[in-house]
């Protein structure tokens, strides 16, 4: 896991959103050395270029409002990103949490050190994107077992069976529809609130449950 | 950075004394040839070169000690020194604190790059690849590393264990022995060696170490003809001193060895022999130094002054007609474009070079894993061999 790490970090396309001066080219250049595509960007881009793999970026105050609309936000697929400070001050240290920045680099940037900001930047995005990614997996496993359950007490009541009893039609007829047992219970789910819909007070309480539950 | 009218001052820092005293003299005869070679010539600009010389004794802490007393009371901005990772390691956040230049002529592991440094040895993608596609080639699959205990070895190993195992060998020992070590730990590792039957030992003992592990190896009954030791670092200086009965045999591979048939060698090599004797303690990293302080006065000569700044401006991208060939310093990083060549121990010796690079390769050294099957590295019979 980390050889792949090291040896994913050769070839990235690497954004450096900083105001072009003799420390960015310093930069850029190293980042070339240690065997990246580099380009310099300022201000921050109205969209992140397709492909990019990491960023660079200074942490401004106020923060760049493109920043915070692009990196700001909750997304699985969210580039790498690595600040660059100047300041320590809160509202820049704000700034770092706000933009969800992975590492910080901090001014005047040595050679020395950046490869390493750059691994310690990666290992944590792709931690983060894995448990992201994880934690998407267990919510949808979670909605269809309680799906499940839903879908097999309105069987029992209907037919006043048990809950094993309930389960085995479920997958009958998941069988024999040639789909899941999921989209089954769901059928079952739409078919009761359907017929129990001339009900509109019965139908308001089980929304209210559900949303409880979420 | 002001100058004294009668000369421009440099410092020299390489041990006299001390476990790499060897390799270290030779770089240090090597920097001293190049500054003599100028002078004669009439100096740069009609001001002759004037090494301070200090001798930090193989001990790491000195490195770093000597380098800053260079700067601040000998008013250096230019060092030649260091043989050891560690001992760069040292002298590197004083010369960057003061912003200084300093030339650094051994092989080292690589990842690194210092505005502050000039590289001048050849770094993994350069002389890894070549020589365990040799010894694969030549003598199979099975390695059994040998190291001394400190940083290059251990990385050395590392890209060599990746290097192997993308072309199909593997590695069925590895062993560290501490920098000061003794003959009874080497028979130790060799009783090891014994029992497991490698196709070839990569060693990366360096110093005094190396001379041990190749006596040891000849004491033991070994044959370098059916397993040789392997080695980046090994040179004739220290082959001089294990003499040809315990070194014939073995393989180096380096940018550099004595044999290297070209004008500009014979002349570096005469001139050495009339200014110390002989040239027999020669080195890779001895010509690199010598080659160092070429490309240095070659910059000098245009900036008129000794300014840091303007002095990494004029070398970056300058080259000079080495005794290895073409080098040329990379600006991209710092680092120099090499030759590589790997050599044989004939039983007279002396290295016989049995393939060397087309042209010279550019150094990378942040490659994390050199491919077994790189194009550029495609290698040649020498052009003329004796």
């Amino acid at each position: 896991m980390s050889g792949d790490l090291i040896d994913g970090l050769r070839d990235l396309n690497v954004l450096v959103v900083q105001p072009h001066d003799g420390s960015t080219e310093e930069l850029l250049k190293q980042i070339g050395r240690i065997g990246c595509n580099a380009t310099a960007v300022w201000p921050f881009p109205q969209s992140i270029p397709d492909g990019t793999d990491m960023i660079f970026m200074e942490i401004t105050h106020p923060l760049d409002a493109n920043a915070v609309r692009l990196l700001g936000v909750e997304s699985v697929d969210a580039p790498t990103v690595v600040g660059i400070i100047a300041y320590e001050n809160p509202s820049v240290l704000k700034g770092i949490i706000d933009l969800k920045i992975d590492t910080v680099l901090a001014k005047p940037i040595r050679p020395f050190g950046v490869l390493s900001h750059m691994l310690m930047a990666r290992s944590v995005c792709l931690a983060r994107r894995r448990d992201e990614e994880e934690l998407q997996k267990l919510r949808r496993k979670i909605q269809a077992i309680q799906k499940i359950a839903d879908a097999k007490f309105i069987l029992m009541r209907h037919h006043s069976i048990n809950e094993t009893e309930a389960y085995k039609i479920i997958r009958s007829q998941a069988m024999a529809k040639r789909t899941s047992t999921l989209e089954i219970a769901q059928s079952v789910i739409n078919a009761e609130s359907i017929l129990s819909g001339m009900a509109p007070h019965d139908l308001t309480a089980r929304m209210q449950s559900q949303t409880d539950e979420d | 950075m002001t100058t004294e009218e009668d000369g421009w001052k440099v410092g020299v820092l390489f041990a006299h004394e001390g476990v790499t005293r060897l390799i270290e003299r030779s770089q240090y005869r090597g920097v001293l040839l190049a500054i003599n070679e100028i002078n004669e010539a009439g100096g740069v600009l009609g001001r002759k070169l004037k090494p301070v010389i200090h001798d930090p004794r193989s001990i790491t802490s000195e490195y770093g000690r000597l380098a800053q007393k260079l700067i601040l009371e000998d008013r250096v901005n230019v060092i030649f020194g260091c043989y050891t990772s560690s001992a760069r390691k040292e002298v590197l956040p004083i010369v960057e604190r003061h912003n200084a230049l300093f030339f650094y002529s051994t092989l080292y592991e690589g990842f690194e790059y210092s505005p502050n440094v000039l590289y001048g040895g050849a770094i993994p993608n350069q002389n890894s690849v070549p020589l365990a596609r040799y010894l694969l080639n030549n003598y199979g699959p099975r390695f059994y590393f040998i190291g001394s205990d400190y940083i290059y070895p251990r990385e050395s190993n590392r890209v060599m264990r990746n290097i192997l195992r993308e072309g199909g060998g593997e590695v069925v020992g590895e062993r560290y022995l501490p920098l000061v070590t003794d003959a009874s730990a080497i028979a130790n590792v060799l009783e090891d060696v014994r029992e497991i039957q490698p196709d070839v030992i990569f060693s990366t003992m360096v110093g005094q170490g190396s001379i041990d592990l190749h006596r040891c190896f000849a004491e033991a009954g070994f044959d370098s003809k059916t397993m040789p030791i392997g080695s980046l670092t090994t040179n004739e200086a220290e082959i001089a001193v294990m003499g040809p009965e315990v070194s014939a045999g073995h393989i180096v591979s380096a940018p550099y060895f004595q044999s290297v048939e070209s004008a500009a060698n014979r002349g570096f090599l005469d001139r050495y022999e009339k200014i110390y004797g002989s040239y027999q303690d020669v080195t890779s990293c001895a010509e690199a130094a010598y080659t160092q302080v070429h490309l240095f006065a070659q910059a000098l000569q245009t900036t008129q002054k000794l300014s840091t700044d303007m002095l990494r401006e004029a070398i970056l991208g300058s080259v000079y007609d080495a005794p290895q060939g073409l080098v040329r310093i990379d600006p991209d990083n710092g680092h120099a474009y090499l030759q590589s060549r790997i050599a044989m121990v004939n039983e007279k010796g002396h290295f016989r070079i049995k393939c060397e690079s087309i042209r010279p390769i550019k150094p990378d050294p942040y490659l994390v894993h050199p491919q077994f099957n790189d194009w550029s590295l495609k290698m040649r019979e020498p052009r003329t061999s004796s």
